[in-house]
């Protein structure tokens, strides 16, 4: 697989790191609950489609990406880094 | 105390590791690397929102812009590498006044040396992208990796930086930069990738310690 | 020496200047450079090369490419020696030694044949019938006889002795296969300035144009190949690569192949490899792979004598190899009578003609042309001789029987696209009706099929598809269009068919399968036995299982069992192929990363000085640590760790920790971040100071601990576990461009900018005040325990001085710029010298942690909580932070929970084990009874017995209970008490002197 990194360009899949679900966000604050952390943490979908994912580009920029691709035959149809959105997945 | 201060010689991160001369095939040479030692490395990271004021800044004092896509911007005495987004290396020919230049910056910029951080090597020769594709995940090829451009990548699963730094009458010039810890594992690498070419190393002690 | 008996005396590729001797099972042979194996031992008159899987039947070569099924040989000997090798690829040197394999004691008079005598026992689904009870016969007795009863090649059993290595390729155009379509591809696109890489596996271009006698614009096909080559070569940004076989297709472009570098050598030449592994990313690529010829079922088709009629026609024209005396050829279609004509235009005799299709005048004046009876509507009921075809039986258009002597039975039967690469990436083959063959379906984006390859099987259509789709990915990668040239003119060709799957009523085995040794009976049983889709088809019989995949077998298979099931063939189903095409050698795919090479291995900048010093090397995560400094006179690990540990705490000691992470964090928010990322807080740590610091991750287990210094009101220094540094930058990494980007905060490692040492022991400032230059203070009173703080050594080179102590000494972490490691360690051992300070390594190090009741990496594996391990209060209820929430789960903090304490062995002589597990004294050990284990054990030379780290349920409630530390994987049973994790100095006392 390739990645197109949008700081980088074009790098074999080796380089990066897998996380997951990209548009989860974090509860944050002391306000938040137990279960909505919970669901944080654990709650992932599994689609068989277009799937928005985490990914490190480690062995490069050192910067997270969301990929966007599908599931059913990993083409990539998007990435961004991730900096520029609030949103998150757990650690 | 004064009286060991002579001992304190600085060792390279080359030494115990590579010898100058010949390795691999006898004859003419494939490629020529030239181990560079006692350069002055270190990171910049802008601010949020600070590129323009960092970039301001090193332009004033070294006569260099800091590149906003993975190029090499080569200076006099200084070259600015991208490293990532809002963040450079900034390479000294000596480390002579590096640190006063690095506290300069410091007011634009998070900074933190790493002279110390990286063998660095100098590659060139009629082969050098054969010996690279031998690691390098990346189309090197004239038209498409052109001179200034680098890359922050793996070879035989080690961190590199890499860069297209001129062309010269023996072919373009590459560097290649790799964390001093893996400099043992690269170079079994290189070497033996570049033994069937056959290659010149040397070790360049022109540039002086500050 | 030989005198090649079945060599023509003219003609084809080889070069009669050179010749060749080699040696097959012991006896020497001669052949010429061009020949492959399988062409220089028909030469030769070698018709047996080998025994067959299961029923030991002796064979002989069958096709001439790389789906042979019979003519595996172990080629080479001693540490080379490669099982497997197809006689019909490999290159013949001089020299090659190979040896046929699966036969015992000698290939001619195999005892096991009598495994065809007791075939009933064999059948399909032998495996799952007749072993299947009782289960502990299995490993005892079934598999060690059906191992040598069955089977292939030996490994060498050695290290190979060559090197591999890996390359990575780009380019516009990548084109698989050098026959005419792919060399017309090639051309095309190379003509336009395309970056062309054009890989085939044989070792001289052409494809099937160096087996057949055909023409190019009126003139032998060999000048058209000689000029495109010429031209291709002479194309800068085309790239030619031989003996090189593309075996996979995966996503984005990525194409694997493998180099066979000095394969067709007697070794490597040196500073070669013996082979290389390709990745190469094309933007697209033109399979050109040509078609695989299809044999028939019958009787005896297994015999040594019976050949694929295209493999005929490539020893008769390429390597000038007539491999019999007299033929029969057994046609479905056209393309078997250029056999014949071939073979009577080399001067070889054909008997006979068997045409399974009705008669014909024009065949028949062809076949009387060549002195040839014709059998119309014939068939070969089945094939004679043991080691050697001896003749056939014929039966007529009437159903009338002869017999007929011959020594070499040609079968056609049409032929199969090789498009295994279409399906790699899900692709599914199209049955074609009129074409009688699977053609490419749903070919994977960015590939186009050229030639024979998509049933397209004319010379005329593969030079016609090959510059179309050449001229298609030039202009699709972006290069100018170019107008069309006009397609070369061919010799006519027909190319009817009528394909005969398999011939019943024979007597004897007809097989279907030849490497695995599955017949047609096979295929009948697994239908009556309801194992109908073909995927259990091929596990029932195992047919297309074996190293070849079912080249030359899965369509009679699909096509039997289709008769059985009275369907059709795409009813039945398809065949769809895996990488790789066929097989790789595991060196091609590891190239350099084997041995010291596996993966890269990081070196502390002090790591030439401990080798001088003797030290024994440890792996730590990716680095390696001097694990302990033996001295002369020592003979044992714990003579010298105990030696280090006394001379810690009684004077000093050094220890290098340049391997711990270090990641430099300013910007205005770095205090913030770390108050989110560590459990406890650092708004208040003063600048100069260091604080132990311990993270979380988001699911409240441990991730990582280390000490973290303010050098500045902005500007934090981090130390992270050695083996953890690279997950934690990653952490820390997610946590600020996913979590808070809003911050200011800006991260680097400079793990690798600092050389680190431990100065531990009551002598240990004394020591470092000749090395930190004068005008830095660092007595008690001005350099504190915590203080963190610049100074400067050796007359000005800028340093750190931490003190910071996992000893439970005085002790302090001096850092220097690492190109003065090297020095600094040779400094700090001269200045303490009068000390006698003593290097230590990881162990010593363990040793005096565990003595002071420190968690480290066994501690910190992933299972445990902060309130685990004693730390829970730690936790800073006044902010969130990374795991807080998820740490507070009652699973996590119920009172039973194992928690961190130390232990003892009652009886103090009684060596301690970590991964013991700890249960109630009397009782059973079963896992119901399970309360902990033990995580970290030691031997103490202050307390001299062992002692030991680890969870218990209750833990520290539990102080001088007893329990069993129950080992029973090392028959380890030992009575240990439950006692304070600090086990040396607990007041802490030396900590501040």
């Amino acid at each position: 697989m390739r990645i197109t990194c949008p700081h980088c360009g074009a790098r074999d899949a080796q380089e990066f790191s897998y996380l997951g679900a990209a548009d989860l966000q974090r509860p944050e604050g002391m306000a938040a609950s137990e279960a909505a952390m919970a669901d944080y943490v654990y709650q992932r979908d599994n689609p068989a489609g277009l799937h928005r994912e985490l990914w490190y580009h480690g062995a490069g920029c050192h910067a997270w990406l969301v990929v966007t691709r599908d599931t059913r035959n990993h083409a990539i149809t998007a990435v961004e880094p991730a900096k520029t959105r609030k949103a998150g997945a757990a650690a | 105390m004064a009286e060991t201060a002579t001992s304190w010689a600085p060792r390279s991160a080359w030494a115990g590791v590579v010898q100058a001369g010949q390795i691999g095939v006898a004859g003419a040479a494939g490629v020529t690397a030239t181990l560079l030692d006692g350069f002055g490395l270190a990171t910049l990271i802008a601010a949020p929102g600070g590129t323009l004021a960092l970039s301001q800044l090193v332009e004033s004092r070294i006569g260099i812009t800091l590149p906003t896509t993975p190029k090499i911007v080569p200076g006099a005495s200084h070259d600015a590498i991208w490293s990532g987004p809002d963040q450079w290396l900034l390479r000294a020919s000596t480390r002579e006044g590096f640190g006063s230049l690095l506290e300069a910056l410091s007011a634009q910029a998070a900074v933190s040396d790493q002279s110390d951080a990286r063998a660095a090597m100098r590659l060139t020769g009629p082969r050098v992208r054969d010996i690279l594709a031998k690691g390098v995940m990346l189309d090197l090829h004239p038209s498409t990796f052109v001179v200034g451009d680098t890359a922050l990548t793996s070879i035989a699963h080690i961190g590199v930086h890499l860069w297209r730094l001129a062309d010269g009458p023996d072919g373009s010039v590459f560097e290649i930069m790799v964390a001093r810890s893996m400099v043992g594992s690269f170079w079994s690498w290189f070497a033996a990738s570049a033994a069937e070419f056959g290659c010149q190393v040397s070790i360049d002690r022109s540039t002086g310690r500050g | 020496m030989s005198t090649q008996p079945f060599r023509l005396a003219s003609g084809g590729l080889i070069d009669r200047g050179q010749q060749l001797d080699f040696s097959f099972d012991g006896t020497s042979y001669r052949g010429y450079a061009g020949d492959t194996l399988a062409s220089a031992l028909l030469a030769n008159g070698v018709r047996l090369v080998g025994r067959s899987f299961k029923y030991h039947r002796p064979r002989g070569v069958l096709t001439a490419g790389p789906e042979e099924p019979n003519a595996l040989v172990e080629l080479r000997s001693g540490a080379r020696r490669e099982p497997n090798t197809r006689a019909t690829v490999v290159e013949l040197f001089g020299g090659l030694t190979a040896a046929s394999q699966n036969r015992w004691p000698s290939l001619a008079f195999d005892l096991l044949s009598i495994n065809g005598l007791v075939s009933p026992a064999l059948v399909a689904g032998f495996y799952y019938k007749t072993f299947m009870w009782p289960a502990s016969f299995w490993e005892k007795l079934y598999e060690p006889l059906i191992r040598r009863a069955a089977g292939l090649g030996r490994a060498a059993g050695a290290e190979d002795p060559d090197h591999y290595e890996k390359a990575f390729a780009f380019c516009d155009l990548l084109v698989i296969g050098g026959g005419p379509a792919g060399l017309a591809a090639a051309l095309a696109a190379g003509r336009s300035g395309a970056r062309v890489i054009l890989c085939d596996e044989d070792f001289r271009l052409g494809g099937r144009l160096l087996a057949e006698k055909r023409e190019i614009d009126g003139k032998p096909a060999s000048e058209w190949l000689a000029a495109t080559l010429a031209e291709l070569e002479s194309l800068p940004e085309v790239r030619i690569m031989p003996r090189t076989t593309v075996f996979g297709l995966y996503d984005h472009g990525i194409f694997g192949a493998v180099e066979r570098v000095a394969d067709h050598l007697p070794q490597p030449p040196a500073h070669q490899p013996r082979q290389r592994g390709w990745r190469i990313h094309a933007k697209r690529a033109i399979l050109a792979s040509g078609a695989l010829e299809r044999p028939i079922v019958f009787a005896g088709n297994d015999r040594p004598g019976v050949m694929l009629a295209g493999a005929v026609r490539s020893y008769v024209n390429r390597h000038g190899v007539l491999p019999g005396r007299e033929t029969v050829l057994f046609t479905a279609g056209d393309d078997g009578w250029r056999t014949a004509r071939d073979i009577a235009a080399a001067g070889g005799k054909v008997a006979a003609i068997v045409d399974s299709r009705p008669a014909d005048p024009a065949r028949k004046a062809l076949a009387d042309k060549l002195g040839a009876r014709l059998f119309a509507s014939g068939a070969v009921m089945g094939a004679r001789g043991g080691r050697q075809l001896s003749g056939v039986t014929i039966r007529d258009a009437s159903g009338a029987m002869s017999e007929l002597s011959c020594d070499l039975l040609a079968v056609s039967n049409g032929w199969n696209p090789t498009l295994h690469l279409t399906s790699h990436q899900n692709g599914k083959p199209a049955w074609d009706d009129g074409l009688q063959c699977f053609v490419p379906g749903t070919v994977p984006a960015g590939l186009a099929v050229a030639g024979s390859a998509a049933g397209r099987f004319t010379l005329a259509q593969a030079l016609e598809d090959g510059a179309t789709l050449g001229n298609e990915a030039a202009v699709e990668a972006g290069l100018a269009a170019r107008p069309a040239e006009p397609t070369p003119t061919t010799d006519p060709e027909t190319n009817g068919l009528s394909p005969v799957w398999r011939v019943s009523g024979g007597k004897g085995k007809a097989f279907v399968d030849y490497q695995n040794d599955v017949t047609d009976k096979d295929v009948e049983l697994a239908a009556r036995e309801g194992f109908r889709p073909v995927e259990h088809l091929k596990r029932y019989t195992t047919l297309g299982m074996a190293t070849d995949q079912g080249k030359t077998s899965n369509l009679s298979g699909l096509a039997i069992m289709a008769e059985q099931t009275a369907k059709t063939i795409p009813q039945t189903g398809t065949t769809t192929f895996r990488p790789p095409y066929t097989p790789v050698a595991i060196g091609a795919l590891a190239g350099h990363h084997r041995g010291r090479g596996f993966r890269p291995i990081r070196l502390a900048p002090t790591h030439d000085w401990s080798k001088e010093q003797g030290a024994v090397f440890v792996e730590a995560g990716p680095w390696l640590r001097a694990q302990y400094y033996p001295k002369p006179g020592e003979t044992d690990w714990l003579t010298t760790v105990n030696r280090e540990v006394k001379a810690v705490r009684a004077s000093v000691g050094l220890c290098d920790v340049s391997t711990l992470g270090k990641i430099d964090i300013q910007g205005a928010d770095a205090a913030e971040f770390l108050e989110r990322v560590y459990i406890n807080g650092w708004k208040a740590l003063p600048v100069g100071k260091a604080r132990y610091g311990l993270m979380l991750r988001e699911d409240g287990f441990v991730m990582d601990d280390g000490t973290t210094s303010r050098l500045g009101e902005t500007h934090f220094l981090m130390t992270t576990t050695t083996a953890n540094a690279g997950k934690v930058m990653q952490h820390l990494e997610f946590c600020h461009q996913v979590l808070w980007p809003e911050l200011d905060v800006r991260m680097v490692s400079v793990s690798e900018q600092w050389a680190q040492v431990a100065i531990a022991g009551p002598k240990a400032r004394e020591t470092l005040r000749d090395v930190i230059d004068p005008e830095y203070d660092i007595s008690n009173e001005a350099f504190p325990y915590l203080a963190a703080r610049p100074v400067t050594v050796g007359g000005g080179i800028p340093a750190r001085l931490f003190r910071i102590s996992f000893s439970g000494e005085l002790a302090y972490e001096l850092a220097v710029p690492a190109d003065y490691g090297d020095a600094m360690v040779r400094a700090l051992m001269q200045a303490g010298a009068p000390f006698g300070i003593t290097p230590y390594g990881t162990e010593a190090l363990g040793v005096m942690r565990i003595e002071k009741g420190h968690v480290a990496g066994n501690e910190l594996n992933g299972q445990t909580t902060a309130r685990d391990l004693g730390l829970g209060r730690m936790m800073s209820s006044k902010k969130d932070f990374v795991g807080r929430l998820m740490a507070g789960r009652q699973a996590l903090v119920e009172q039973d929970r194992p928690s961190f304490v130390g232990f003892k062995p009652v009886d103090p002589s009684q060596r301690l084990r970590a991964g013991a597990h700890f249960i109630g004294i009397g009782k059973p050990g079963v896992m119901e009874n399970d309360e902990g284990y033990m995580t970290s054990v030691a031997y103490s030379p202050h307390l001299n017995h062992w002692m030991g780290l680890g969870l218990i349920r209750g833990g520290a409630n539990r102080i001088g209970e007893r329990v069993r530390a129950y080992d029973p994987v090392r028959n380890g049973d030992v009575v240990v008490e439950i006692c304070s994790p600090v086990f040396v100095d607990p007041e802490g006392a030396r900590l501040h002197g």
